[in-house]
């Protein structure tokens, strides 16, 4: 049975809606963290939102929700992996758009922005999953800038930004970034060896 | 002490999300603006929401097209949300083909000779000022110049119908197709265009590592200031969305050179 880690949920409790979160993880717990961070979001702040998925294709993000019998049919996800697969995009799931690829950095704000607009939910948030990955495609400069702008577009208009991050896979420039213009981090990515 | 007055001019808000932020509040009322840009760089959706955005203010609005029937266009433009059919068929949406125009005043030639740009002219105004047009579209003016033969018939037309419309109140979006958008490139087919116009707006696409971002850069618009950075632009259901470029994506973009 997965288990909240009631901590993250503790924290988001301080957060409002125009704050940035950094929220760290490790390689192993990733979708332990995702989880413990969006689903207080959605059942204890009744937020709706955009769940943009550049690690990991949006449908097994959405499954995975599932085998824990969470519902995120309300959320809209924003795809930048699967159009990279050959028959990626060919899936069972309404609330699932498809950006060509990691780099249009652009677009993915622009597409966040349109679905925003879209959704019925009065508090929303925008949940991007990862810097790590987009740090895989982008170079360090452009993804700090982005970042910087990502914050700034979503503090300015009152929608609740988290971002996942691996720190050790993600370039020092980026990370320092982060530290500087996030409100909040809720820090689950250290690793402790016994 | 109390502050110096600034004049500012009229402004025909566009409605476009983020255009009248760049042009701080609108096009300056009644001007002519080209609008060029390589193919599908969005061009005429731009126009179309212009329209549309107008006559949801209860403009009366025109769109002469020369590049595709206006049974196509209108099906081509029914996908997106912010259109509704209902502003066409109520009037406050007119399209009109060219082909049927030049049928109407007897101009089916290859070549356009004063005497024709001239009654051609008067056919733009005369519909304009029947109806009472506040926004007009032509798509494209490149299309319609290829008629005209001449360079100084070309300048004669575009100088005197901007002249004549803007006396009517009338703001006017012109398209051109142009085959690159980079910085050294003419803004329009001919040459002549890009002179006579108020304002331009060029939309084009980047390339970044294979992949065609859509822009849009103001880079004149006469009566007002306004950004001169190039715009991300996003065309959407719910119309055209811009945001800045990113500064180092676009230190590492390549503008693309269609058809060159």
């Amino acid at each position: 049975m997965f288990e909240l880690d009631q901590q993250i949920a503790e924290q988001l409790t301080q957060v409002s809606l125009g704050s940035s979160v950094q929220v760290r993880m490790s390689a192993t717990n990733s979708f332990a963290v995702t989880a413990s961070t969006m689903i207080p979001l959605m059942q204890m702040f009744e937020m709706g939102g955009v769940y943009i998925s550049a690690s990991r294709g949006a449908v097994e993000i959405i499954q995975a929700f599932e085998s824990i019998g969470v519902d995120v049919s309300g959320i809209q996800f924003l795809d930048l992996v699967s159009s990279g697969v050959l028959g990626g995009t060919d899936v069972p799931y309404s609330n699932i758009t498809f950006i060509d690829s990691p780099i249009m950095l652009e677009s993915i704000l622009l597409r966040t922005l349109y679905t925003l607009r879209t959704v019925s939910s009065a508090r929303n948030f925008v949940f991007l999953d990862s810097v790590n990955a987009l740090a895989i495609y982008n170079d360090d400069r452009m993804l700090a800038e982005y970042l910087h702008t990502f914050i700034n577009t979503f503090r300015q208009r009152e929608v609740l930004s988290v971002m996942l991050n691996v720190p050790d896979q993600t370039p020092p420039l980026v990370l320092a970034n982060l530290d500087t213009y996030c409100t909040d981090l809720i820090d689950r990515g250290q690793v402790v060896l016994l | 002490m109390q502050p110096t007055s600034v004049y500012t001019r009229d402004r025909c808000v566009t409605g476009i999300h983020g255009l009248d932020e760049i042009l701080r509040g609108g096009i300056p009322y009644g001007s002519t603006v080209l609008a060029a840009g390589t193919c599908g760089s969005g061009k005429t959706t731009l126009g179309m929401e212009f329209l549309v955005r107008g006559a949801l203010a209860g403009e009366a609005c025109a769109h002469f097209t020369a590049t595709e029937p206006s049974v196509k266009l209108l099906e081509n433009i029914r996908q997106y949300a912010f259109f509704d059919m209902n502003m066409v068929d109520s009037g406050l949406i007119n399209v009109f083909d060219m082909d049927v125009l030049y049928s109407w005043l007897g101009l089916e030639k290859a070549s356009f000779d004063l005497d024709d740009v001239h009654a051609l002219i008067k056919s733009i105004v005369d519909i304009v000022n029947t109806i009472g047009v506040t926004r007009l579209v032509i798509d494209s003016v490149t299309t319609l110049c290829y008629k005209i033969k001449s360079e100084q018939l070309i300048r004669d037309f575009l100088f005197t119908l901007g002249k004549k419309l803007a006396t009517l109140g009338c703001t006017t979006i012109l398209i051109s197709e142009i085959t690159s958008a980079t910085e050294n490139a003419h803004w329009s087919s001919f040459g002549v265009e890009e002179a006579i116009a108020d304002g331009i707006i060029v939309m084009g696409d980047s390339e970044r590592m294979g992949h065609l971002l859509r822009f849009l850069q103001v880079v004149k618009m006469r009566g007002t200031s306004h950004s001169r950075a190039k715009h991300a632009i996003e065309l959407t259901p719910l119309g055209v969305m811009l945001i800045p470029m990113l500064k180092w994506g676009a230190s590492a973009d390549k503008t693309s050179r269609w058809g060159q």
